[in-house]
Order: structure tokens, then C-alpha cells, then sequence
């Protein structure tokens, strides 16, 4: 089976339609996708722009990035379960689509971020902890990470157009 | 006094022509607004959870709030321009249509609590944060923000 025909008998299940056709479900899920942006890229633009010495500079880093850490993952579990569910409902759509393409690989590349940003630098932050800009390379993993999740952002609001 | 001539001005003023006829002009502004929505959300969260104990809770709240009220203040400016760029694509349309209507009476109420009761009480020093009253402001203006987005939302169903 290939990958579009998996997206195919996605598509056609029961659950898929059902959500698709819902004059009610499918608004819901997207009005949740749409507000946990806030809790899962808003609350990770708060660390990136910690560990860049914009804000909460007198708090130290890795305070703030346990603290909002909960957060972040509430966000997780709403965007992936909410994303999911529009993704059943539109399975063969958004396989063909570009700009869902994108995102998934942008997605991809945000996740991997944090991965190395945590098996290397953030290792020695007790190092670092209190200085109000974190080490060039932890800036520079903050930076990415805005700029990654602004582009899952606009490439997920352009799936819309295309 | 009605709202309604600056709509009709708006549907004909050339400096939004471009906003009315290209399509792509109101997908820009459109993620525009979603990024400033993220950037906005994230703030009003860790402020306001963080008064009611979840997230940040080991700071002052005062400071907190202080500390993020540029990027409070910088995303809501960025969020109302994007949003009135998206309304001048089409002014009679969103004049007349109920959950733009709604969501303008929350977005007033929103931002009218949030300067006059809302942001003393939070950024009080005198660690306030735990008072009731501080718990209180916070879940009203969740809810009230929270009814916003929903709103919002709902204009692109209706």
C-alpha cells in the first residue's frame, strides 16, 4: 500500500466522514487547533525569547523552561490530537497538498530542535543559568525555533489555499 | 453614533485596494494575525495561569507580568493592525456579520478590563498575585480573551 493510498482508506472510514460531514465537530476541532497555537508556540516563544535575553531576564533559564514546560506539553496533546482529527477527515486532500507538506517537514525539523538542544548545550546551563543571554549556541536554537514555528504557522494557515 | 461610514469609507479607500483584490494580500495578513494570536496567547497564558498557580508560580507575578507587557502590548497592536487589514479586504461584509460583531464587543471588553481593573492588580508589587481578587481577574479575563478567540474563530463558519 503506498502512502496515498493509506491517505485514501483514511479518508473513507467512518470516524473520517462523520467528522467531515459534522455540521458542528469539524468547526469545533479547528477552533481548538486554532487556540492551542497559543498555549504550544506561544508559551515556546517565551523560553526562545528567555534564552535570548528579551524577556524575564532576571528569572533563571531553566526555572523558566520547567515551569512553563506543562504548558507547552497541555499544547502538544491539544495540537495533536485536534490536528490529527482534521487530518482523518481530510486525508486524501492533505497528502496532495503542498503546503501540508511543508508543514509536516517543518514539524519534523521543530521537534529534532529541541532534541539536540537538550543533549548538548542545555546540559551545562547551570553554567549559564542566570546570564541574561544565554550562550551563542542556545541563542542560536532559539532562533530557529521561532522562526520554525512561525513557519508551521503560516504553512498550516495556507493548506487553506491551496 | 453608528460605525457604519467608516465601513463604507473603507470598502472604497484606495490604500486597501490591494487588500480587496488579491487573494494573497489577505492570506499574508492572515498569518500575520495567527502569529501575533500565538504570541499574545502565550503571554496572556503564562500571566494569567501563572496567578492561578500553574506555569510560572515561583516568581512574583508582578514581575512576570512586567516583564512580558512589551510583548503583551507589541502582539495585541500587531494582532488589531493585521485585523483591521482583514476587515478592510471587505467592510460590509464584516459590518454586518454577527460573530465579527460579537467578537468586537468581547475584544472592547477584553482590552477594557484588562488596562483599568485587570493589569493593576496583577502587576500590584506587593505580591498580590494570591489575593481572590487577583485569582478572580485572572479567570475573567481568560474567559473573556478565550470568548475572542472563539469568535473569532466562528466568523470564518458563519
Amino acid at each position: 500500500m503506498s502512502a496515498l493510498e493509506i491517505c485514501q482508506w483514511i479518508n473513507g472510514t467512518n470516524l473520517a466522514t462523520s467528522i467531515r460531514e459534522s455540521d458542528w465537530v469539524y468547526p469545533i476541532i479547528e477552533t481548538v487547533h486554532v487556540l492551542g497555537i497559543a498555549l504550544l508556540a506561544g508559551t515556546v516563544a517565551i523560553v526562545d525569547l528567555r534564552l535570548l535575553g528579551i524577556v524575564l531576564k532576571r528569572e533563571r533559564v531553566s526555572r523558566i523552561a520547567r515551569q512553563v514546560l506543562p504548558l507547552t506539553w497541555a499544547g502538544f496533546v491539544a495540537m495533536f490530537a485536534s490536528g490529527g482529527l482534521l487530518f482523518l477527515a481530510q486525508a486524501s486532500k492533505s497528502y496532495v497538498n503542498p503546503a501540508f507538506r511543508i508543514k509536516m517537514l517543518l514539524l519534523v525539523l521543530v521537534a529534532v530542535n529541541p532534541l539536540i538542544f537538550h543533549s548538548t548545550i542545555y546540559r551545562s546551563v547551570g553554567a549559564w543559568d542566570d546570564r541574561t543571554a544565554a550562550p551563542g549556541r542556545a541563542r542560536l536554537t532559539a532562533v530557529l525555533s521561532l522562526i520554525l514555528w512561525s513557519g508551521i504557522i503560516i504553512a498550516g494557515r495556507a493548506i487553506a489555499y491551496f | 453614533m453608528s460605525l457604519l461610514p467608516l465601513f463604507q469609507w473603507a470598502s472604497q479607500a484606495p490604500i486597501f485596494a490591494v487588500m480587496r483584490d488579491s487573494k494573497w494580500a489577505f492570506a499574508v495578513v492572515e498569518m500575520l494575525h495567527l502569529i501575533a494570536l500565538a504570541s499574545f496567547g502565550g503571554t496572556l497564558l503564562v500571566i494569567d495561569l501563572g496567578v492561578l498557580g500553574i506555569g510560572l508560580r515561583s516568581q512574583p507575578v508582578s514581575n512576570v507580568a512586567r516583564d512580558l507587557s512589551r510583548v503583551f502590548l507589541g502582539s495585541l497592536v500587531l494582532a488589531v493592525v493585521s485585523g483591521a487589514f482583514l476587515v478592510s479586504a471587505n467592510p460590509m461584509k464584516y459590518y454586518y456579520h454577527p460573530a465579527f460583531r460579537v467578537k468586537m464587543l468581547l475584544l472592547f471588553l477584553a482590552v477594557t478590563f484588562n488596562f483599568t481593573l485587570h493589569r493593576k492588580l496583577v502587576e500590584s508589587p506587593i505580591g498580590a498575585a494570591l489575593t481572590v481578587s487577583t485569582k478572580l481577574s485572572a479567570v475573567v479575563s481568560l474567559a473573556l480573551w478565550f470568548s475572542v478567540g472563539v469568535a473569532g474563530r466562528s466568523i470564518g463558519f458563519l
